[in-house]
């Protein structure tokens, strides 16, 4: 079998959205992830995304690694948000280029570890493009420069359709993450490729260009752009009665 | 990734289209995930499993197991009771990728209505679907 990333492009609907509440983005990509499966959508989907302020806590938990109160987060406005992703609490913010690919990975011939490393893949070269040497840690995933963590992933299988994505710090501010032990590393310093490069003034729109097309290449995706209207279309309401994100908060951490 | 004729698929159970078997045994169906499924995932380092006594209709999500940062769900063959879980994954996830079909087995369930193993695909036919996914 050839790797996806060699054969014809698929085509593949992309979401280019400036800014997105973390909650809403979460909605959509649930909705989408649906269609996919059922067939009511007969492509995969691209979205590129930043949040306002949000942390979000992965499938076996985190807020032991928070590390100030919830009152502060409240009182500043920062949602903490449980998920269905692989990994531990994160932090997003504006500044920062986030990718969600709802691709179908095995018609796709998609391994699992193979396509998260094609993930770290485009934060490695879309860093390569400002001059920012950037490598992957195979026991802790995501993307560093030296010991600093520039980039982060996690992604969730829904039925073979993933979701959830990789985050590329680009000119986030940095400061939230001090909060948190990220990924539930500590001691963990994070970047941003406005640090590495002594550049305030990056360019975002420049960041989200290389951003798109490195996972063009990588994923081999040919990407039709689709209005938000058309997104929006594709989020009704779903079957699922529950509440998403209190119901689903793990009570069990690994051993 | 391997090649699908190198896959080992068992024939003593029944496939989901999702990748899960299961296996009649008296009057229990055990469930576990196909040697495809394991392959695709790569190195399971945490199966999250549900407790004794859930009760689940086909087709709904018993669990999860996580390789490196990515989450898979798992889904019910049958619809029933979960009467025992397989607690050797806790300390030991990779049996799901040594031996997915034996040790590397999850949930034991009460079925609720055993005919249901009917509606699901034997080997050749799950063989079938796995060549219809590499369109």
């Amino acid at each position: 079998m050839t790797a996806p990333s060699e054969r014809k492009p698929r085509p593949c609907r992309l979401l280019d959205i400036p800014l997105l509440d973390y909650r809403e983005a979460l909605e959509l990509q649930r909705s989408l992830v649906d269609a996919r499966h059922t067939g009511r959508l007969d492509r995969d989907v691209f979205i590129l995304v930043e949040h306002p302020p949000v942390f979000t806590l992965g499938r076996r938990g985190g807020l032991e690694n928070l590390t100030v109160s919830q009152e502060i987060l409240q009182r500043r406005g920062i949602p903490v948000v449980p998920i269905e992703r692989g990994g531990n609490i994160t932090y997003h913010g504006p500044g920062q280029a986030v990718g969600y690919p709802i691709v179908h990975l095995p018609s796709a011939g998609w391994k699992v570890v193979a396509f998260v490393e094609a993930l770290e893949e485009i934060m490695i070269r879309a860093a390569a493009d400002f001059g920012v040497s950037a490598r992957r840690d195979v026991r802790n995933r995501g993307v560093w420069v030296q010991d600093r963590k520039l980039g982060s992933i996690g992604i969730a299988v829904r039925h073979g359709v993933s979701f959830h994505g990789f985050a590329l710090n680009a000119v986030v501010n940095l400061e939230p993450f001090d909060w948190v032990n990220p990924c539930g590393l500590r001691g963990v310093q994070m970047t941003s490729l406005a640090r590495e490069t002594g550049r305030r003034d990056l360019d975002m729109a420049a960041v989200r260009r290389t951003v798109l097309a490195h996972t063009a290449r990588i994923l081999g995706l040919d990407f039709q752009p689709a209005d938000p209207a058309w997104a929006l279309r594709q989020a009704q309401p779903t079957t699922d009665t529950t509440s998403p994100i209190m119901d689903h908060l793990p009570q069990r951490t690994r051993s | 990734m391997k090649e699908i004729h190198e896959l080992n698929l068992a024939e003593d159970v029944r496939y989901t289209q999702d990748h899960e078997w299961a296996r009649l045994e008296g009057d229990t169906v055990v469930v576990g995930i196909s040697d495809f499924a394991q392959d695709q995932l790569g190195e399971v380092v945490y199966v999250e499993l549900p407790q004794v006594g859930d009760t689940f209709d086909k087709g709904e999500e018993f669990g999860s197991v996580e390789s490196v940062k990515a989450v898979s769900e798992l889904y019910m063959p049958v619809s029933g009771e979960v009467v025992a879980v397989n607690e050797e994954l806790e300390g030991a996830p990779d049996l799901v990728n040594k031996e997915p079909y034996g040790a590397g087995w999850m949930i034991r369930v009460k079925p609720e209505d055993p005919a249901q193993m009917d509606s699901l695909l034997d080997k050749d036919a799950y063989l079938e679907h796995l060549k219809g996914l590499e369109s």
